[in-house]
């Protein structure tokens, strides 16, 4: 009887022992990642990588952990908190304060690293961004563009908002319309778009949310014109039904012919090449009326954790995906602006739809911006906005109220961080 | 004797030991932990300090509209869903109950909706009531039934009915399931003397059919009406609460507050929805008991 129970009891301490990490054979380290952003065609690319890793170092083994989109993040958290069998993770702009506030993420060594001075400027800028140490190696940034059609009797790309509002009403004629409006998960990030380029140059592109004499973006005068205009791009110039559009629905209507303009990141460049649409092009997103656009530049990474039982293969691997071979194979295959200065040479990335970025990368009103991501009611914000979002354009809610409601949340969140 | 049954408790003990293990782990320690939770300050921002707030958590959520809204919704999620997912169910298992060729390949197609994933059936169901690419405007602007299309989860009233429909067609098979076998339970000998008395087919449903398998009507009717209220996965795919709210219950509500970091909130939450299944449990449970009674 007793025998029986004892080898089910081993083999069960095995079994879970060897789901864990840790080396499996003598001589060997086996290191678990886990990636964020997942989709089946970058899972496929990050394997062939972490291939390649496993050959240029025999005896490190790689197990790659893909949880679906819309949970990636919080089955990361949870898997954090535990601080058990993590080594290398995906780190996004607004969870590497969290992340690093609650001791998880490990400081990644940079001087001794020679791939360090291979990293564009604002890679270098990104990777410090938290507390002014590395945390993470960003693998690529998103910057958004105007995507439009060429054939839809546009002459030249809209440069204002009220442009692009004026264009895609001329556009919207029975089954089709102007702008691919986005009023699902993420659609406040436009509004919010529209009201920072609406405050021109009083906003505090260091602190997005807030004006250089320390109000929010939110309390101006020049914010209510903003959204009252946004109210108006999604009633006369977008489907009714993109009220709930999220990312997939707004790209799938610019490439199925239903939409003629759409801002999105560069990764979309990819999906309309292989749509089969020909006449389109790209452009520096609108400004507001005193000339200037902003946005942030959104990004992730690779960093290692704190408690991994393996620091230094872990760092060796988040070096080798960010090193320039590695790196740009990657933002290539994302269609991601790339980390690597050797990129610039690359065809890729200067020609065709890549030349908007450049565009806007050399006008000084193209302003980048940093979003309040490290303060506490970052989350909660992204949350509640959208739904307030959707408030407005459904007339639920009024201008006022949402931009009163917003204004109220930042000042408060200013108060908690000073 | 004394040492066989002494013997036979230890052999129990142990057989039940892993079942007990297991429960407390995944059902007991999350349950303290979440109760725990729900009385502290507790933000994923930065769990390094996590202070005791007492009720500050439960204030904080009852005094939010959203919560409202999404209680009343919660009742009409319920309600209209298990109405119909009963009566389609029932009337589903009766016509199953009969002998009629490929019987078992139909029972399979049927149930197939069952063996899926929410989240899964949420996406389905979102590209199918998609107003610009979904199948479902297409057919109806192909049999003419409308001329435009519809906006079904971009305008509210449109959005509650639509997350409904899915819901109904996820679960009519489990009523159809559990009502099948609940029939197929009633002893034969009772029909056959219901004949031998002349009651009609009518007569014979309302006092031989139903009477038998009203027990277990009664139970599954309030399994799922627990795991109607406790399943967000569909919504939250289908249109994520929206629009404006309009298609969150409070089960989703819960998801957002999670999402957003305030893992004490979401506890107060948890605790709340807890509390309200609890107290309908109870007093449906009664009241079904008093009918069995009577």
């Amino acid at each position: 009887m007793r025998t029986p129970l004892l080898a089910a009891a081993a083999a069960a301490t095995l079994l879970l022992a060897g789901c864990g990490s840790g080396s499996s054979s003598p001589g060997e380290v086996r290191l678990r990642m886990i990636e964020s952003l997942t989709s089946p065609e970058r899972t496929k690319l990050i394997k062939t990588l972490l291939k390649d890793f496993e050959k240029a170092n025999p005896g490190i083994k790689v197990e790659l952990i893909s949880p679906p989109l819309d949970s990636a993040d919080q089955k990361i958290t949870q898997i954090l908190q535990t601080k058990k069998d993590l080594d290398v993770l995906e780190v996004r702009d607004h969870t590497a304060k969290s992340f690093s506030n609650n001791g998880w993420l490990a400081e990644l060594p940079t001087t001794e690293w020679p791939g360090w001075s291979d990293l564009t400027e604002l890679a270098q800028k990104k990777a410090v961004e938290v507390g002014g140490k590395a945390y993470l190696i960003p693998y690529g940034f998103y910057e958004r563009t105007i995507f439009y059609r060429t054939d839809w009797g546009m002459t030249q790309p809209p440069a204002t908002w009220q442009e692009l509002y004026e264009a895609g009403k001329k556009m919207t004629s029975g089954d089709r319309f102007g702008y691919s409006f986005r009023g699902g998960k993420g659609g406040a990030d436009y509004a919010v778009m529209m009201v920072s380029a609406y405050n021109g140059e009083a906003l505090n592109p260091e602190k997005s949310f807030f004006l250089k004499d320390k109000r929010t973006i939110f309390s101006t005068p020049e914010a209510a014109q903003a959204m009252d205009l946004y109210v108006k791009i999604f009633k006369e110039a977008s489907p009714p039904d993109s009220v709930s559009w999220g990312f997939p629905e707004m790209v799938q209507g610019f490439t199925a012919g239903v939409t003629g303009m759409l801002i999105q990141d560069p990764e979309v460049i990819k999906t309309v090449q292989e749509s089969g649409m020909t006449a389109w092009a790209t452009a520096p997103i609108p400004k507001g009326p005193s000339g200037y656009a902003f946005q942030p530049v959104g990004y992730a990474g690779w960093g290692a954790t704190s408690f991994t039982a393996h620091p230094k293969e872990a760092v060796k691997l988040v070096q080798f995906l960010s090193e320039a071979k590695q790196s740009i194979a990657f933002a290539k295959g994302n269609s991601l602006i790339p980390i690597s200065k050797q990129a610039q040479s690359d065809p890729q990335f200067s020609q065709g739809a890549w030349k908007a970025y450049l565009q806007a990368q050399q006008d000084p009103k193209q302003v980048i911006t940093i979003r309040p991501v490290d303060y506490p009611g970052w989350s909660q914000f992204l949350v509640d906005s959208d739904r307030d979002v959707q408030a407005l354009i459904t007339g639920k809610k009024t201008t006022a109220e949402v931009l009163k409601s917003w204004d109220a949340f930042w000042t408060d969140q200013a108060k908690k961080v000073s | 004797m004394r040492l066989f049954t002494a013997r036979r408790a230890r052999f129990i003990a142990l057989c039940l030991l892993p079942g007990v293990v297991f429960v407390t782990l995944f059902t007991y320690y999350p349950m303290i932990r979440g109760t725990i939770i729900a009385f502290q300050r507790y933000n994923l921002f930065d769990i390094t300090s996590t202070p005791f707030v007492g009720l500050e958590n439960f204030r904080a959520v009852l005094s939010e509209e959203r919560f409202w809204t999404a209680l009343r919704n919660t009742g009409t999620w319920v309600v209209v869903s298990l109405f119909f997912q009963f009566f389609l169910g029932f009337g589903l298992a009766l016509l199953l109950r009969r002998h009629f060729r490929g019987r078992g390949l139909y029972q399979a197609w049927v149930f197939f909706p069952w063996a899926m994933s929410g989240f899964l059936i949420g996406l389905l169901w979102r590209w199918m009531f998609n107003g610009q690419f979904g199948v479902i405007n297409d057919l109806l602007l192909k049999t003419g039934l409308i001329d435009q299309r519809i906006g079904f989860l971009a305008t509210p009233g449109w959005a509650m009915t639509s997350v409904i429909v899915a819901n109904i067609w996820y679960g009519v098979t489990f009523f159809a399931i559990m009502i099948m076998a609940a029939l197929q339970s009633v002893p034969k000998e009772l029909y056959e003397a219901a004949d031998v008395d002349g009651a009609s087919r009518l007569r014979q449903f309302w006092h031989v059919t139903l009477p038998h398998i009203r027990p277990t009507l009664a139970l599954i009717v309030l399994l799922r009406i627990i795991w109607i209220l406790n399943f967000p996965d569909l919504i939250y795919s289908m249109t994520g609460g929206g629009p404006a709210g309009s298609t969150d219950i409070i089960t989703t509500f819960l998801i957002q507050q999670v999402i957003g970091g305030d893992y004490g909130r979401a506890g107060a939450v948890g605790l709340l929805i807890l509390g309200l299944l609890l107290s309908f449990s109870v007093f449906y449970l009664n009241a079904t008991r008093f009918e069995k009674s009577r």
